[in-house]
C-alpha cells in the first residue's frame, strides 16, 4: 500500500478530551495529513483513550464536539484507529467506541504496531 | 539513509524543554545535517512571540532561534492557526511576530514530513 513517495504517520493520543486542547490540536494533524492522502494512523493510549468513549456531550462544559469529527474519518482516508486494551482496563472503560472500526491491541502489539510508521507525532 | 531532518517543536519558549530543543537543532546543524525546516505548533509559536520576555539570567530560546535562521539559514514555520490562537499578528503593525518566523500552515508539516528523512517533535 505503502507510495514510494508517501510517508506512513503515526499520531499518538495520550491525553483526556477536554481538559486540553492537545486532542484537536492532534486531529488536526491527522486530518491535513489524510487530505494530503498519506498514510496515516491514530493511536490512543494512556487517558488518550477517553477521546474514544461515546456518549460524551461537552456541551455540558461549554466545550465544541471534536471527536463528532472522528466519524469523518473515512472521508479523509483515516482507516486505522488503534487503543490500548491496557489502558481501557485501567480505567475500567467497556470498549464501547462512538466511532467503528476500532482496533484494541494489547501493549506488546501496540507498540509493534507503532514501530511500523516512519514518523511518529505525540499529543 | 538520508541527512534530512525536520523539527517540530510543541514546547513553549519559557520551558526548560526548549533549551534541549534548541541544542538538538544546533548539534545537528553543526553536525553537517540538513535541517530543513522547524514546524512550530501548539504552544511553540509563542517562540515567535517578540512580546514575551524571559529574565536575562534565564534561557534566551528566540535570540538562539534568530542566530540559527542568520548562520544557516534555517527555515521556521509557525502555524497560522496556532499562532492566532495565541495572540501573534502579522496584520498588525507593529507586528508581534519576529520576523525570523514565516507563518505557514500545517499544509507546510506535511511538506516538511514529506520531505525529510527523519521527523522529530520536541
Amino acid at each position: 500500500m505503502n507510495h514510494p513517495e508517501q510517508k506512513s504517520v503515526a499520531v499518538i493520543n495520550a491525553h483526556a478530551p477536554f481538559s486540553s486542547p492537545k486532542g484537536k490540536d492532534a486531529l488536526d494533524i491527522a486530518l491535513i495529513f489524510g487530505s494530503y492522502e498519506q498514510d496515516i494512523a491514530l493511536f490512543f493510549q494512556g487517558d488518550g483513550v477517553y477521546q474514544l468513549t461515546d456518549k460524551q456531550d461537552p456541551a455540558l462544559i461549554q466545550q465544541k464536539d471534536y471527536l463528532k469529527t472522528f466519524s469523518a474519518f473515512e472521508f479523509y482516508d483515516i482507516e486505522q484507529v488503534y487503543v490500548c486494551g491496557r489502558s481501557l482496563k485501567e480505567r475500567q472503560l467497556p470498549g464501547q467506541f462512538h466511532i467503528d472500526n476500532v482496533t484494541v491491541l494489547e501493549p506488546a502489539q501496540f507498540a509493534k504496531k507503532l514501530a511500523d510508521f516512519q514518523v511518529i507525532f505525540r499529543f | 539513509m538520508g541527512q534530512k531532518l525536520a523539527v517540530v517543536i510543541t514546547t513553549p519558549p519559557y520551558s526548560n524543554l526548549a533549551a534541549t530543543a534548541l541544542d538538538y537543532v544546533e548539534s545537528a546543524l553543526q553536525t553537517g545535517i540538513d535541517v530543513i525546516g522547524v514546524f512550530f505548533y501548539q504552544d511553540g509559536v509563542l517562540h515567535a512571540d517578540t512580546n514575551i520576555s524571559i529574565a536575562s539570567d534565564e534561557f534566551q530560546a528566540a535570540e538562539k532561534w534568530q542566530q540559527l535562521h542568520q548562520n544557516f539559514a534555517l527555515a521556521l514555520h509557525l502555524c497560522v492557526t496556532a499562532a492566532e490562537k495565541r495572540g501573534l499578528r502579522d496584520d498588525i503593525s507593529p507586528t508581534n511576530i519576529n520576523p525570523v518566523f514565516t507563518v505557514s500552515g500545517l499544509g507546510e508539516l506535511v511538506e516538511l514530513t514529506h520531505q525529510a528523512d527523519r521527523v522529530v517533535q520536541l
